[in-house]
């Protein structure tokens, strides 16, 4: 089986700082693997155990991403391989045009049998990639993935929907954006990051590779801060709960907001 | 002259922290509060690799530089200082001298299970009347036909009773002082070699230290280490490793403290503001953070020149001299920036306080440190 495991290589936005302009200072951010792509990673790993799989990460984005601190934190998870595309065009790329770039990658791998990815990203968070992925590619997608076993062509994957668990069997490849809750990743030992070195990584170049073509274009023409309502700071004496929810009534009746 | 950390030991840092901070951290209280030795975390320390880091991979270990092995103990011991001392001094003190001395018999039998962790060591030098006069000791081992036979008492011994793999030093020839000491390796169960009750002590109380006793112990003439009058020899140049891993453990309990320290700094609101807000507060942080920086520098140095092949005698003594002083001193400031809250048991930083006096005192107290740098100046 061939599995690959989409990981992002990005900063954690609690080290970011937003500076009084509201842009935001990226700048003491330490780039790391996004936070819940472990998470996937583990599923893969345990999927791999049990049926035999190579293990493939694959990541895309601007310069950075085919650092080898980057591969090597991720080939430290017990991955077999890492492909990256690497190009500066994608700095502003959204999250439509990612999964395009992604799509590409795997038709480049060729043969594989289940893309795995995390929840979302720890930066955007927007949850999209997975489902475009799915849809550039012609699989299913399925999301809140708790844990995926079986075999290539016939899969058994649990998700979490409320209230419970939905079992589903799908009989060919599949895009599965693991839970953020599904597995508590373990942590590398020494030797699998002081073996990651030796790993294979491959670089694709963006230009040679076969992307499906956007749909649209999509730019973003201007960001602006939300304006700030000056807070009344109106304190109510709870002395008197009936008195006080009264008075509350009246106020945002008199605020226009009831 | 790169102070950066190589892509390896910037990993090993945060998988070694993600460990600590998920297996060893939530437990480090109670293991100090009840004196109890972290057993189950014996077995989870050696699926990572880390109870062998620095020897080869065909020896059982990871494999790892020595930069990253002091970078491994940092951090376990900023989770817990009891457990960095496990597993300190089991790498350091007590698998070290059988990889470095070790026949090829010894490193068939015991390398591959110490440098996997399989199998926990202890080094056992000091003596109830041999401590930084670790010449003085009166154990004795007595050849006796294919077997030596030890008598005597060892104290303060890291790891025992938990243990199956003893370096024991005693003297072959008492007449000849140091030159007439031997070590040995001296596995757990063998008659005649039992383990006293455990020390209750100030600090590192999950670090299991009690006295070891050896009363008509004969044990194989093949288990001596290092040839008949070299143990001296053995037990110093051990010990000059030894101190790095304390240094590092050290660098790791000041560390946690300065950290404890800024956390609450911002917090704790007095006169309207936090009192990361006051002069005197920051002061005490900005001297705090710069001992911390030149511990951990001098501590990587010694380290780097393990891993260079240089000399780190005084390298490494000048390290845990200078970690040992800034783990107490930044320990005790960390308590006064708490105030009173410092002083109970719901902060950590009054755990640090105790936990670091004891870098000050074994594997060579600091005035043994001292003569080891002074000698290297004055000679």
């Amino acid at each position: 089986m061939r599995i690959v495991i989409a990981y992002k290589w990005t900063c954690d936005p609690e080290e970011a700082t937003v500076r009084p302009d509201g842009t935001v200072d990226w700048s003491r951010a330490k780039p790391g693997i996004s936070t819940y792509d472990p998470v996937a990673t583990e599923l893969a790993r345990r999927l791999a155990e049990e049926a035999g799989a190579e293990l493939i990460g694959v990541t895309v984005g601007a310069k950075g991403v085919g650092a080898p601190l980057a591969s090597k934190a991720a080939l430290g998870r017990g991955l077999d391989r890492v492909v990256i595309v690497e190009d500066d065009s994608l700095a502003e790329a959204g999250r439509s045009e990612l999964a395009a770039v992604l799509a590409g990658v795997i038709w480049h791998i060729g043969e594989v049998d289940l893309v795995i990815t995390g929840d979302s990203s720890v930066d955007v968070a927007a949850k999209m990639v997975p489902t475009v992925l799915a849809g550039e590619l012609g699989w299913p997608a399925v999301a809140e993935v708790t844990a995926v076993t079986g075999q290539a062509g016939k899969l058994r994957v649990e998700r979490a929907i409320p209230g419970g668990v939905q079992v589903l069997e799908i009989t060919g490849p599949a895009v599965l954006a693991a839970s953020a809750d599904a597995a508590v990743p373990r942590v590398p030992g020494m030797k699998e990051l002081l073996a990651a070195a030796k790993k294979p990584v491959e670089l694709l170049d963006l230009a040679a590779l076969t992307v499906p073509a956007p749909g649209a274009v999509m730019t973003v023409t201007s960001r602006s801060r939300p304006d700030r309502k000056a807070r009344k700071g109106q304190l109510l004496d709870t002395a008197d709960p009936a008195a006080a929810a009264a008075e509350l009534v009246a106020a945002l009746r008199g605020a226009g907001v009831l | 002259m790169d102070f950066e950390l190589t892509d390896e030991q910037q990993l090993i840092r945060e998988a070694v922290r993600e460990f600590a901070e998920t297996e060893i951290a939530p437990i480090a209280a109670e293991l100090d509060r009840d004196h109890r030795f972290p057993a189950e975390l014996i077995p989870k320390l050696s699926g990572l690799n880390l109870m062998g880091m620095p020897y080869p991979e065909k020896a059982g270990g990871a494999g790892a530089d020595y930069v990253s092995y002091v970078i491994a103990i940092e951090e376990i011991s900023r989770a817990c200082a009891s457990t960095g001392i496990i597993v300190s001094a089991h790498t350091s003190l007590a698998t070290w001298p059988v990889y470095k001395f070790g026949t090829e018999a010894q490193h068939d039998r015991y390398l591959a299970d110490m440098a996997s962790g399989r199998r926990l060591g202890a080094f056992a030098l000091t003596e109830p009347a041999a401590g930084t006069d670790a010449g003085a000791g009166t154990a004795t081992a007595v050849r006796s036909g294919g077997e030596y036979v030890l008598n005597g008492t060892k104290m303060f011994i890291t790891n025992a009773p938990y243990a199956e793999v003893y370096i024991v030093f005693a003297k072959t020839d008492p007449a000849q002082g140091t030159r007439g000491m031997s070590a040995f390796i001296v596995e757990k169960d063998t008659p005649g070699f039992s383990v006293g009750e455990a020390e209750h002590k100030l600090g590192i109380r999950g670090s299991s230290t009690p006295p070891i006793y050896f009363a008509d112990c004969h044990i194989p003439a093949d288990a001596l280490l290092g040839g008949e009058g070299n143990g001296f020899r053995v037990a110093m140049a051990t010990l000059d490793g030894g101190r790095i891993g304390v240094s590092a453990q050290a660098l790791g309990i000041a560390q946690a403290a300065l950290d404890a320290s800024v956390a609450y700094a911002k917090e704790r609101v007095q006169f309207g503001k936090p009192i990361a807000t006051l002069q005197a507060i920051q002061w005490m942080i900005a001297d705090m953070a710069t001992q911390v920086d030149a511990a951990r520098l001098l501590v990587y140095r010694a380290a780097s020149c393990v891993d260079n092949g240089r000399p780190y005698s005084t390298e490494g003594a000048m390290a845990k001299l200078f970690a040992s002083e800034t783990a107490t001193r930044v320990a005790d400031r960390a308590i006064q920036i708490h105030g009173g809250y410092g002083y109970t048991e719901s902060y950590p930083v009054e755990r640090n306080y105790r936990d670091a006096k004891i870098t000050e005192l074994y594997e060579g107290t600091s005035e043994a440190q001292r003569m080891v740098i002074s000698r290297s100046y004055l000679r």
